[in-house]
């Protein structure tokens, strides 16, 4: 076959020899090869084929699913906009222009290239460079570096808890320490049963989105007889409008490692990986240096936290795929394979990395297992109100005063985070509307901006609380647009395996594209939708896809005059073209 | 006796099924009509096209049925009026993906599984209209035609390439609607690892794929006469299936169920046929009388060769004779020929092409 003709390429060999040992290199190979040359070269990538026994096809097609893998060299890098959550709030088109021939202090095309959202929704619209993140829209600030931004302290005095430190400087080791940092790996060392335990009274479940309860996702991991387990931490923060993992790797970096070692010594797991996504280059340098530091001191390594066993926790950088933020692909993706998500069952804890036993949580939820171990499962749980267990934090942007992340308790009223913690809309106007979960927990109405911020709540009105984004819409916006352009973001990030989603997203993209349009829509428009939403919401092969009809069916539930407005506007034009 | 374990419940009848069946298999077996795309038994489970979802007693969303796998005491429903409602919008939607200029069931010889679904659910390419995907491809190959305005992104194509094949030729691309199917940096067939042995053309289920030399075969009026056969390129026995229209070959499909093949061929059984419609090809037995290749009867040739043989081991003795069977002879065929060379021609010279 022609793909085993010898292929010699000495920087790529030196990369391999560098790499083929460590857990899970396949991303770190691709990077390193993409930041030695600028891009990927052909015969790099048939070098990597023969020796880690890839087929070159398979090569090619899984490099070319990601975003920032490039196949051709460029002399000066374009300029990257997001183009979804806060940022489409924007005009980009107007924005796009001016920043396109602005001189940005930073060598560029010119060229435009509308991305996913960036996790940048606090500081909107950023612009980003080779690696660099600038403002694209801050008044008098356009080209400045985007700086990383704290979480504001809680004007309510409200208690935190994963926020806590987060003001006090614990990035660094020595007062990480100092307020409490990495003791409890070595109490879940000595009694892994009570740590499990501890976490299901907690009532902690998984903060990505999905919501399983983490101990039990941890007791089936724990006895699982089969090896080598893995720990993994998905920091592949892609959902439009969360930006609450950055901030925590960037301010609380211990918090996540002590969470994955405490995982990683109860489990029987050696080896942790934070899969990092792409767009947070910054995090990559500081999260290193975190676990560089925790290894000097001996919290990581052979002997972690003085348990007599190893741990240690590697980094792999994605490349720019929201769908590898859903676990399975997230596994995928780590393994060299194309990005499709798996069938499940099974699931992870039994069959995950490589097929061994894994625990796969999002920042949050390992950033919460320290304070429970302090505090105890009780503890945790009864900082949530009613019935309801521990805090959240969400990330809030778009229309409001104060953007930013806030920790509150799960079963706080939505408009109470949106107007004491977020400061509430811009002077003189209304809320008209927020998005969930990101995008993809649908739309709230503002006659709902009571609900109670818990997932049983947001179910009940047909939502999902999700993975915790809320970007504001005042009355000033189109909720057509709105829903428009969080569905063109699913339709861009769905990955293309199953039918219902991949030709689903496009079709409701188009139609709410010809709703929105002004001009006459089709007759049999609006039974498309529903027809479009029972198979995307029935049939989907993973959420991606299910979850797309939250965002028409909430569309309708609270703005059907929009609707029916475009929808008589078209009656009323065609009509008129019938009189000509 | 079947165990009471392995019994579940299809559309209220109780039936068995063996340990590792999919819910597909044993509802396919009980005669009940599921519908697939991405499905071809010969691949490993896909669940792309979700049309073969069914209710499963106790889970709030259906179930794609090929990659579920039976269980004692399962209760599926296959056929109920909101899965029916749903597979019509799914192949409804199928269809809105691609182009609506040409029929894809007439390209080759009438295979096109999209087209057959698209009656049997009874829908037509009306609604869900907008964008079309994917991007026909030149590619100079002699055999196979790339046309990926009809494709329909199962990537039965890709799985079988991988799976059956291990030629790993093509993969899948992009990701979304921007998705595709390609050679590795999107070169033609003829310069990947594609053996051109045609696989992706027999699992493919629109038009997509294509024979080059059947294009256009269904447009053309007279019955197409179907004949199960087997492969005369080598002693391996692969089933094909020789389409003549009018006496004369026009194509070769494989057999899926094919003792030995199970419907795969290589690049000569699936396309190499041209020879037989060939001028210059043998039909009867030349004898070269006076410098000129003059026809002759069977026995006249079977003299002659017999009598020129043994006037060789006459003149020459025995080592002067050296046999090589064909590669294309069956094991009978070799066996003869070893013991004509041993016991009539008295050498033990005997070897074969394939050892070479």
């Amino acid at each position: 076959m022609k793909s085993q003709v010898e292929v010699q390429d000495p920087i790529t060999d030196r990369i391999l020899d560098e790499w083929l040992d460590e857990p899970a290199p396949f991303l770190s190979i691709i990077h390193a090869i993409q930041d030695h040359y600028g891009y990927l070269p052909e015969p790099a990538l048939r070098r990597v084929s023969q020796r880690m026994d890839i087929p070159i096809s398979d090569l090619y097609g899984t490099v070319t699913f990601y975003h920032f893998f490039q196949l051709e060299p460029k002399a000066t890098p374009d300029i990257r906009v997001c183009e979804n959550s806060a940022c489409c709030l924007h005009d980009l088109d107007q924005l796009c222009e001016e920043v396109a021939g602005a001189d940005l202090g930073i060598e560029h095309s010119g060229k435009i290239e509308k991305i996913s959202c960036p996790g940048r929704c606090d500081v909107p619209v950023p612009l980003l460079i080779g690696e660099k993140f600038l403002h694209g829209a801050k008044p008098g600030a356009i080209g400045e570096a985007v700086e990383a931004t704290m979480p504001l302290p809680p004007e309510t005095g409200q208690q935190e808890c994963l926020f806590r430190h987060i003001r006090d400087g614990v990035s660094d080791l020595a007062i990480a320490i100092e307020k409490g940092a990495w003791k409890s790996p070595l109490l879940a060392a000595s009694d892994p049963e009570k740590l499990i335990s501890e976490l299901k009274t907690s009532g902690l479940t998984g903060r990505g989105g999905a919501g399983f309860p983490t101990g039990v996702k941890w007791e089936v991991v724990r006895n699982e007889n089969r090896g080598p387990k893995w720990i993994i931490c998905n920091a592949d923060e892609s959902e439009v409008g969360c930006f609450k993992d950055r901030v925590l790797m960037a301010h609380t970096p211990h918090a996540l490692l002590e969470g994955m070692t405490c995982a990683g010594l109860v489990t029987g797991a050696e080896v942790g990986i934070i899969y990092l996504r792409w767009e947070y280059p910054e995090i990559l340098e500081s999260l290193q240096a975190a676990i560089d530091e925790a290894t000097a001191a001996g919290y990581l390594g052979e002997d972690a936290c003085g348990s007599g066993r190893p741990f240690r926790i590697v980094i792999r950088r994605g490349a720019g795929a929201y769908i590898c933020g859903e676990e399975t692909s997230l596994l995928n993706s780590l393994e060299g394979k194309h990005p499709f998500p798996r069938e499940k069952p099974p699931f992870p804890t039994t069959h995950g990395l490589f097929q061994q036993p894994t625990i796969v949580n999002n920042v949050e939820t390992f950033c919460a297992v320290p304070p429970i171990v302090e505090h105890g499962g009780q503890w945790f749980s009864d900082l949530g109100l009613g019935e309801q267990n521990g805090m959240r934090i969400f990330s809030v942007s778009g229309d409001i005063q104060r953007p930013g992340n806030y920790e509150v308790p799960v079963g706080t009223p939505l408009r109470q985070l949106l107007v004491e913690f977020a400061g509430g809309p811009l002077p003189g106007r209304d809320i008209q509307g927020v998005t969930m979960a990101g995008v993809s927990g649908g739309l709230v109405g503002a006659e709902d901006l009571d609900v109670r911020l818990d997932p049983a709540s947001l179910d009940g009105l047909g939502a999902m609380l999700g993975a915790g984004g809320i970007v504001v819409h005042d009355d000033t916006r189109c909720m057509i647009k709105a829903a428009r352009e969080s569905m063109h973001f699913l339709k861009e990030e769905s990955c293309g395996k199953c039918f219902p989603c991949r030709i689903g997203t496009t079709r409701m993209t188009e139609i709410l594209d010809e709703l929105g349009s002004g001009q006459p829509v089709r007759e049999g428009i609006m039974e498309e939708i529903e027809d479009l939403e029972e198979v995307l919401g029935e049939t989907s092969a993973c959420g991606l896809g299910l979850a797309a009809p939250y965002i028409t069916r909430m569309l309708k539930k609270y703005w059907p005059d929009q609707i029916q407005q475009k929808l008589n506007g078209s009656t009323q034009a065609s009509e008129g073209a019938d009189d000509e | 006796m079947m165990s009471n374990e392995n019994r579940m419940t299809i559309d209220g009848a109780e039936v068995t099924f063996q340990p590792g069946e999919t819910v597909l298999e044993v509802a396919r077996r009980q005669g009940a009509f599921v519908p697939t795309l991405c499905y071809d038994e010969r691949l490993d489970p896909y669940g792309s096209c979700r049309l073969c979802v069914v209710e499963v007693e106790g889970r709030r969303l259906p179930a794609s049925s090929c990659t579920l796998k039976a269980e004692p005491g399962m209760e599926i429903r296959t056929g109920s009026d909101p899965i029916r409602k749903m597979q019509s919008t799914l192949m409804e939607m199928v269809l809105s993906e691609n182009p609506d200029d040409e029929c894809p069931r007439c390209r080759d010889i009438g295979t096109c599984e999209v087209h057959d679904l698209a009656e049997k659910l009874e829908v037509g390419r009306e609604r869900f209209l907008g964008a079309t995907s994917n991007a026909s491809k030149d590619d100079s190959n002699p055999f196979l035609l790339r046309d990926y305005d009809r494709c329909i992104s199962c990537y039965r194509c890709v799985r079988i390439c991988d799976e059956v094949e291990a030629d790993h030729a093509i993969t899948m691309t992009g990701r979304g609607w921007n998705k595709g199917i390609a050679t590795a940096f999107d070169g033609g067939l003829m310069d990947s690892d594609c053996t051109l042995c045609g696989q992706c053309i027999y699992t493919c289920p629109t038009g997509a794929l294509a024979d080059k030399k059947m294009v256009g075969q269904g447009e053309i009026p007279g019955e197409v006469e179907v004949t199960r056969s087997v492969c005369p390129y080598c002693g391996t026995g692969c089933s094909i299936n020789l389409h003549s229209r009018d006496g004369k070959m026009i194509g070769v499909t494989p057999v899926l169920d094919g003792p030995v093949n199970e419907g795969a061929l290589c690049v000569k059984g699936q396309f190499g046929f041209d020879f037989v419609n060939s001028g210059d090809r043998l039909t009867r037995p030349l004898i070269r009388k006076n410098g000129e290749l003059t026809p002759v009867s069977w026995d006249e040739a079977f003299d002659y060769t017999a009598q020129k043989l043994m006037s060789v081991r006459a003149d020459h003795g025995p080592k002067a004779f050296y046999a090589i069977a064909s590669g294309r002879a069956p094991g009978e065929g070799s066996y003869m020929l070893q013991k004509f060379t041993r016991a009539v021609m008295n050498s033990n010279q005997v070897d074969n092409c394939s050892r070479g």
